[in-house]
Formats: C-alpha cells, structure tokens, sequence
C-alpha cells in the first residue's frame, strides 16, 4: 500500500518544526512526504483519496524531549491535549476526530508524535528534537519500503 | 482549562489557562471582591513580533508578502492594506478589473474566516457545546455545510493569490497573475451553493440565545459612497468620526499597557472604539446586497443592534454578502490589459486602511527615492478591539457576580470571542484567570 507521508509544524517556532523536517528527510529519499504548514481543518483535503497516511507532528505529552510516539489514529481517539503545542486554531487531534465523524479517514492513519519541549518564536529545534527527526525519518523510510515491497 | 481557589482572607482566584477558539496567545485575569470588580487585564503575554522593524530597509515591493506572514487566517488584509499604502505614494492608478478582483480576493478571505469563526469557533458558546467536535453529535450537517463554506472560501483565495495560506499573487500594481473569465465561472456553482449555505447560517444563529448587553458603542468601519466597505474608503463612525486614512494618526493613539505586548488603540480623548462585523453592519447596512438586506428583514436583525453577543449574526450576513458580491464580481469581470501596472518608486509616505474579516485594518509606510521602506506602521484590528474587549468585560462582570465560577468563565470568554479576536495579528493566545475576594 501506497503511503503519504504528511509532516506537520511551524518550522519557526523551535520544536514544532519536527514534523516539516521529518517530511523534509523523506522527500529528499524520495518518499511522497509533503510538508503542511496550513491549517490542520485542511489536513482532511491533503489525505483524500490516500488508502495510507502517515502523519508526524511534534506533542507535548509530558515524556522526555525527543522521545517518539505512536498511534493508531483509525483504531484509537488521540490524546487532544498531546497535539496543543502549536498556536494552530485547530490540531491534528481536531482534524482526525473531524475527519472521523465525517468518515473522511483514510484506511490506514499512523501518526507519530516527537515530543517537544521549546517553542519559543524563531528559536531552532533541540538536539534532541533533530535526533529524533533523523531517527524516525530512517524508520518511516525503511517501512514505506517494506510495504511497497510487500505489496509489488 | 479553568481552575478556581480561595485564600484565607475569601479571595476566589480562579484561572482559565488556556481560552479556546481564539486565534493567537493570550490570558485573561479577573479580580472579584465581594460584589465589586476590582480589576479586568486582557493579558497578551507573547513577545512582540517587530513586523514593523522587519520591514525597515527592505524593498517596497515585498512588504505585501512580508505582511501577509503576520496572518494565516487574513492574510489578504495585509496584502491589500500594503499595496493600497504603496499604490499611494507611486501615484499608481490600477485597473478597473483589478480592483475587483481584489475585492474578490477579499470575499474569499471573508467566506473563510466567516465561515471558521462563526462555526468552528463561535457557535459552540450558543450550543452549550465545548467545541465543534461535540457540536456535531447534534449539529453535523451545520458543521459540514461550515467545511464546505471554508473550502469554497480557500478556493477563491487560492484561485487569486496562488495559494490559500500566505497567497503569493498580489502585489503592489495588481496581482503577478489574473484569472480567465473560464477559471471564474468555474468556481460560479460553488459561490451559488456558498450563498444558499450562509442564507441558511444567518437563520441558524439568528436563533440562538443572546444575552441582554447593550452598549453605547462608537462604532468605526471605512465608508465608501456606494460599496459596502472591503477595500477603501474614509474612516467613519456613529459619533462624527469622519477622516481620510491619511489622518487616522491624528485620530487614533496607540497606548501601551503593562499587562499587554499588543498595544491598545483608542480613540484621542474618546477611548474605546470597535471595529468588525457589527460595526461594518451598523454604519453600512444600506450598501448591503439584496439577499443579504433581505435576509435582515427575514431574521428582524436590523440596524442598530447594540449587543456585541449578535456579532456572530452580522458576520452570518456578511458571509452573505461575500458570496453575493463574489457572484457580481465574476459576471461582470473582464480580463484587464494586464494584471498589473508598474511605476519608478519614489520617496514618500502612503497610508491606507481595509476591512480584515474581524475589523478595520491600517497601514502607513514611508520610502525612499530608490523604494527602500524606512519606517512602517501597522495596527491591526484587534489591537483596535482590546481595550474595547476590556470595557465589555467591565460592564458584563456586575450582572454575573452571583453566578458560578464556571459561568462567569464561559460568558466572559464568549465575551473576547464576539470580537473574533486574532491575538496571532496583534501579537498573540488566550489564557483567563479571575480572583474572587
């Protein structure tokens, strides 16, 4: 199965950028990653029509920076309060529970979670923010392939 | 969030966090002793964003797409506030058929962020809803029709500015592309469906619970002879206000207050003024469109409604308004000579003001001979509400004291939400504490 691959963030609000450049990794190996910088009511338009989307967007959830999480966002609700770090009208977790309403979800939605821990306007990711990014860029990379491969 | 304590002494403090459906960063705290309010601050605790700085020494021409960045909801109200500023000190003369393309532009940045706040943000305080998500388990099909008004909103914008976020179109003289009379006809069936779905909206809150809250307000929108104001005008108001943009420094101070990076704007030895939809509503009710004044009639909401809790019915009418005229715009529109006109910079000063979805938006630059921009001015429209914000939240407070905590709350942040209040423009999210005594 074909998967898009959506990375979500501000990229001048430190942390937040660790979606973008996720999906910056991505797209540079060649992957379908696309880089969403608009409001997330628009995310359910970026993933019409796609059986396979995989999202990636910084949280706050409490866990150490640079920690990576996972869910399953056809089989469980996400944690709303997770998807708040960002000053976007509506989150991730409002566009999915939306979409899931209007059952406009595609068959298979992972997403991944980088936690964040700096915010502030015009500061740059931490270290632990960027290893992150390049570790879950090589791991999204290397299942995208394997599915592919699965599926050819 | 919200939580509430009480000290030794009786004092309640109580504190709402975050306050949802804002656009932006911000705080509210409240202090009640007794039956007395002792104090009311609009916190905006998010540092500055020096815009204002950024500009200085950069090119005329890129000020509309270094403005538009302050706004992803209205970022069209920067572009066309900097190129009309712009425009003035060239001398530029554009096009007939490019002026209306901006204003078609602008419908489209209307029906968007209408359609969002009347919806998404607004409409869950009349519900008794905590968002739109619980809105749907009894509302579906509204908060599906305000998907697909946003849709078409984006559509429109991204069909003119290239782009629905931070388009990329318009500049100084005129847009880097204009549409074919084709593409706009294309997009006409969807505007058709856009204006049944907002005749339908202003019914809709039309019927929604409002609180008694009449104010003597002085209402401030541009005024233009026949439009209903979008693009240009003088600067008027209810109290006698009449101006040129080019004076509105004479007229309007920027104060700083210790609890807020955004400045509040009142009027000189006036105070308080509001500017958005209910202004717009009031002051230009006779230039509205036929189904739009028709809809009034339908719905009794005629001029002038004094209750700002209403202003989601007067943006209801304005998304009216938005499709109505977007439909005019497209069935006359001629493709112009060329999309746009240029001329040698030279030094100057140009000011100019549009009507951003939530309120009068002003700019001012000056440049010098070769268009390198040596100073900038930008108030946007909700610096221009903030103190006016406050001023509601002292008048509201007193017939809320017997009310629980959790009431209080909710009405006092439905009372900053009325104003579509954009804290990201103004510089930026909303978090309310209230200590009782």
């Amino acid at each position: 199965m074909h998967a898009r691959i959506i990375g979500v963030g501000n990229a001048d609000r430190g942390d937040d950028a660790a979606g973008l450049l996720v999906a910056r990794r991505l797209a540079g190996m060649g992957d379908d990653a696309v880089e969403f910088t608009g409001e997330a009511l628009s995310l359910m338009d970026c993933w019409q029509n796609r059986d396979s989307v995989i999202l990636v967007d910084a949280v706050v959830t409490g866990g150490r920076p640079g920690e990576i999480h996972y869910w399953d966002a056809i089989a469980e609700r996400l944690p709303r309060e997770a998807f708040r770090c960002s000053t976007h009208l509506f989150g991730v977790a409002e566009a999915v529970e939306l979409a899931r309403i209007f059952e406009r979800l595609p068959s298979r939605l992972v997403i991944y979670g980088i936690e964040g821990a700096h915010f502030a306007p015009g500061a740059p990711p931490c270290r632990q923010v960027l290893e992150a990014v390049d570790a879950l860029a090589e791991r999204i990379h290397g299942e995208v392939n394997r599915c592919t491969a699965a599926s050819a | 969030m919200s939580t509430s304590t009480t000290t030794p002494r009786g004092v309640v403090n109580i504190k709402v966090e975050t306050l949802a459906r804002v656009e932006g960063e911000g705080a509210l705290a409240i202090r009640l002793k007794g039956s007395r309010i002792e104090d009311v601050k609009l916190k905006i605790p998010e540092p500055p964003r020096l815009f204002e700085a950024f500009l200085r020494g950069r090119l005329y021409t890129e000020a509309p797409d270094i403005t538009a960045r302050i706004c992803g909801i209205c970022p069209i109200a920067y572009q066309m506030s900097s190129v009309h500023a712009m425009e003035k000190i060239l001398g530029l003369k554009i096009h007939p058929s490019v002026r209306e393309l901006r204003r078609l532009f602008y419908c489209g940045e209307w029906i968007e962020s209408h359609a969002l706040h009347i919806y998404m943000l607004h409409a869950p305080d009349f519900l008794g809803c905590a968002d739109v998500i619980e809105m749907t388990k009894d509302y579906r099909a509204a908060v599906e029709k305000a998907l697909k008004l946003k849709l078409i909103g984006n559509k429109l914008v991204t069909l003119l500015g290239g782009r629905e976020i931070h388009p990329i179109s318009a500049t100084v003289g005129g847009f880097f592309r204009v549409p074919t009379k084709e593409e706009l006809l294309a997009i006409r069936p969807e505007i058709e469906w856009a204006l049944e779905a907002s005749i339908e909206t202003a019914k809709l809150v039309a019927g929604f619970p409002f609180p008694e809250f009449e104010q003597n307000y002085e209402f401030v929108s541009l005024s233009h002879p026949q439009e209903y104001p979008l693009n240009e005008g003088r600067l008027t108001s209810n109290k006698g206000l009449d101006i040129d943009v080019a004076e509105f420094e004479d007229h309007f101070l920027e104060q700083h207050v210790k609890h807020s990076n955004a400045l509040h704007s009142v009027l000189r030895e006036r105070g308080s003024y509001l500017v958005g939809p209910l202004a717009r509503f009031n002051l230009h009710f006779d230039k509205l469109p036929e189904a739009a004044r028709r809809t009034c009639r339908e719905i009794g909401f005629e001029p002038p409604c004094l209750n700002q809790f209403k202003s989601i019915v007067a943006r209801a009418i304005e998304l009216i308004f938005a499709c109505e005229e977007a439909l005019r715009i497209i069935d006359a529109y001629e493709l112009p000579p060329a999309p746009r006109v240029e001329a040698p910079p030279k030094s100057g000063t140009g000011q100019a003001a549009t009507e951003a979805p939530r309120g009068t938006l002003y700019h001012r630059y000056v440049i010098d001979d070769k268009g390198v921009i040596l100073s900038s001015r930008i108030v946007p429209p909700t610096s221009q509400n903030l103190r006016r914000m406050e001023d509601d939240l002292w008048r509201l407070l007193p017939s809320l004291l017997d009310k629980p905590v959790e009431e209080i709350t909710l009405r006092c942040e439905q009372a900053v939400r009325n104003y579509d209040p954009c804290i990201s423009c103004a510089t930026h999210f909303l978090k309310l504490k209230i200590e009782r005594t």
